[in-house]
């Protein structure tokens, strides 16, 4: 008898067990921090590159500026933290595929039967958290040089940061998608990185058309809760509906561009080159 | 009643053609292949044959413009999810695995990416690396590895799920001759003993001789043989002498040979003797003239073609074919303008 004729009764393998959502979450995790804890210089320097980036800025700032630097303290603290979970975030998917390509893994993550889409929202998730590790260690540190201590209520500083990332994991996304297609689009990436800044320190109480771009609204919110002490639920619910609103739209729009990228990828059989 | 398991692998008139805005390519030209549960398939051809985009269609990384393709009786297109449930892929070499992360991390990596709860698998994991000889390497970071380890880990991450369906592309390439052989095993062992089917292509026809039970031949994305390896040498076998002799012939005794119709070569000190169905009167004719000349016989083999004759055989004729084929349609058309104009 063939094999192919055995009879299913006799093959325990013919019905495949659902693929464990939370296996997959564990090993991304898994691997994320032994990389960190096994490279401690690599994450050292990082960690340390981005201080005395603001170190650089805030001291700086304050031997031109004057006053004009130490009576916006608080906003530039609240912006580079802002500014660290953004490019955290976005490295983590943009420059993470580029990566996968270039190490020769991309298309492994491909044939997992989680489904490339899954797979990378489970990295999203790790990442953000992983960009909360990264944003309140740099926090604590620009605090500390600065001299200024300002309001950190986890209950309203989490969603804010959760909401404000997730529009910037939209753009990751469509980068993500992009570098599929076009592979090396690094200098993009970096450019991006700096448009952060624009999009961080856009003026939305001013002009209030601006909360419609990614991260601008959230760092807003965040700027009045941690310099101000606003609390969650003080905000007007507008406020926070719009948030919601333009968070999930750019992120929404970034998953469905990504899948458009790698649905095209595939059709033009551009996985794997690089 | 009983239900018939489907095939490992069903693909039927998969085509790929790619448009570069000049011209179309055709990668791929209606390729259909059936392949059994713990069946080794080699693929073959020549570069730019098709033989990687013909797997990376099987596995749905490049999706074809028409065709269809099972995987234990899943649509890829349709449910590439389901369908990769139990497939496993190395198409990168020793780039397949994180070189940052070491052997068994790598395996529970790929396990949980895969579904799989790691530490469930851990004495699968401990067995594996045992078979692929990595188990004292298990804690190394695969960047230390030498290029064969780190082969061999890839495939170790590949198998580090339960998989019904493994694609092998190029996997002994770089490996010293002791861990080529050490994989070779474990690919026979897989497929006989777990039912595993396995699609491997490779330029090493020795391995593809070893471990295959049927050779797929490609040439310009089309599927020119597809055959049991004993099949394909029984198709080509050529009744082949070698006679070695203690030294070389005259130009007298040369001039005979020919008579003979044989195909007469010198090899240093030897003269081989060849052609495809001679009969064995020819054979006697030879024994006579070699006596009668005073040869002294070193040695005489028969010879059966080797998977790389088979080959170039196979690719040579597909090639002329085909040259004969544009050469017919250069002339007709020629001919055609001619009368047109």
């Amino acid at each position: 008898m063939g094999a192919a004729e055995k009879t299913a009764g006799a093959d325990d393998r013919s019905d495949p067990p659902s693929p464990s959502l939370l296996a997959l979450f564990r090993v991304v995790a898994h691997k994320k921090l032994v990389l960190l804890v096994r490279y401690p210089v690599n994450t050292a320097t990082r960690f340390a590159t981005l201080v005395i980036l603001f170190g650089l800025i805030l001291f700086g700032g304050e031997a031109v500026a004057g006053a004009a630097i130490t009576d916006s303290l608080a906003g530039i603290i609240v912006g580079f933290f802002v500014w660290t979970m953004a490019i955290v975030a976005y490295q983590g998917l943009a420059w993470n595929i580029t990566r996968e390509a270039q190490w020769g893994t991309l298309e492994r993550l491909f044939i997992s039967p989680h489904g490339i889409g899954t797979v990378m929202l489970v990295k999203l998730v790790v990442n953000v958290l992983f960009s909360f590790l990264w944003a309140f260690a740099t926090l604590l540190a620009m605090m500390a040089l600065a001299r200024e201590w300002l309001v950190v209520d986890p209950a309203t500083v989490l969603p804010l940061l959760v909401l404000t990332v997730a529009s910037i994991s939209g753009l990751g996304l469509v980068f993500a998608g992009l570098a599929l297609l076009y592979k090396r689009i690094e200098n993009i990436f970096q450019l991006l990185q700096f448009a952060f800044v624009g999009l961080i320190a856009a003026p939305v109480g001013e002009v209030p058309a601006l909360a419609v771009l990614p991260v601008s609204h959230g760092s807003y919110l965040l700027q009045e809760a941690m310099r101000d002490g606003t609390r969650l639920w003080e905000f007007a619910p507008g406020e926070l509906g719009l948030l919601i609103a333009t968070s999930a739209g750019y992120f929404l729009a970034g998953f469905a561009v990504f899948q458009i990228a790698q649905r095209r990828a595939r059709k033009q059989g551009l996985l794997g080159q690089y | 009643m009983s239900e018939t398991t489907p095939p490992a692998i069903d693909a039927d008139g998969i085509e790929k053609r790619y448009d570069d805005g000049e011209d179309v390519v055709t990668a791929v030209d209606d390729v259909s292949l059936t392949i059994d549960p713990g069946e080794v398939v080699g693929l073959l051809g020549p570069n730019g044959a098709g033989k990687t985009t013909t797997i990376k269609c099987l596995l749905g990384l490049i999706v074809p413009d028409s065709g269809t393709i099972e995987i234990r009786g899943t649509d890829v297109a349709e449910h590439p999810e389901r369908a990769h449930a139990r497939v496993g892929a190395m198409l990168e070499g020793e780039r397949n695995a994180y070189w940052r992360l070491t052997v068994r991390e790598n395996l529970s990596f790929f396990a949980g990416l895969g579904g799989q709860q790691p530490a469930e698998l851990r004495e699968r994991h401990d067995r594996l690396l045992e078979r692929l000889d990595l188990a004292g390497r298990a804690d190394s970071v695969v960047n230390d590895l030498s290029t064969g380890m780190k082969q061999k880990v890839s495939l170790a991450s590949t198998l580090a799920r339960d998989v019904d369906v493994i694609f092998l592309d190029e996997p002994t390439l770089g490996l010293d001759v002791e861990t080529a052989l050490s994989l070779r095993e474990e690919i026979r062992r897989l497929a006989e003993s777990e039912d595993v089917a396995i699609v491997l292509t490779s330029h090493d026809m020795d391995v593809i001789e070893a471990v295959s039970d049927r050779v797929v031949i490609l040439q310009d994305g089309r599927v020119i043989a597809d055959d049991p390896v004993d099949r394909l040498g029984e198709l080509f076998e050529t009744q082949s002498f070698r006679v070695a002799i203690a030294q070389p012939v005259d130009e007298l005794v040369r001039r005979r040979l020919d008579g003979l119709d044989l195909e007469v070569r010198g090899e240093n000190d030897r003269l081989v003797i060849e052609s495809q169905g001679t009969d064995s009167q020819t054979v006697y004719e030879l024994m006579r003239l070699l006596e009668e000349t005073g040869q002294e016989l070193r040695d005489i083999d028969s010879v059966a073609p080797d998977l790389e004759e088979i080959f170039l055989e196979l690719t040579d004729d597909a090639s002329d074919a085909r040259s004969d084929a544009q050469e017919t349609a250069r002339v007709v058309a020629g001919s055609g303008s001619k009368g047109g104009s």
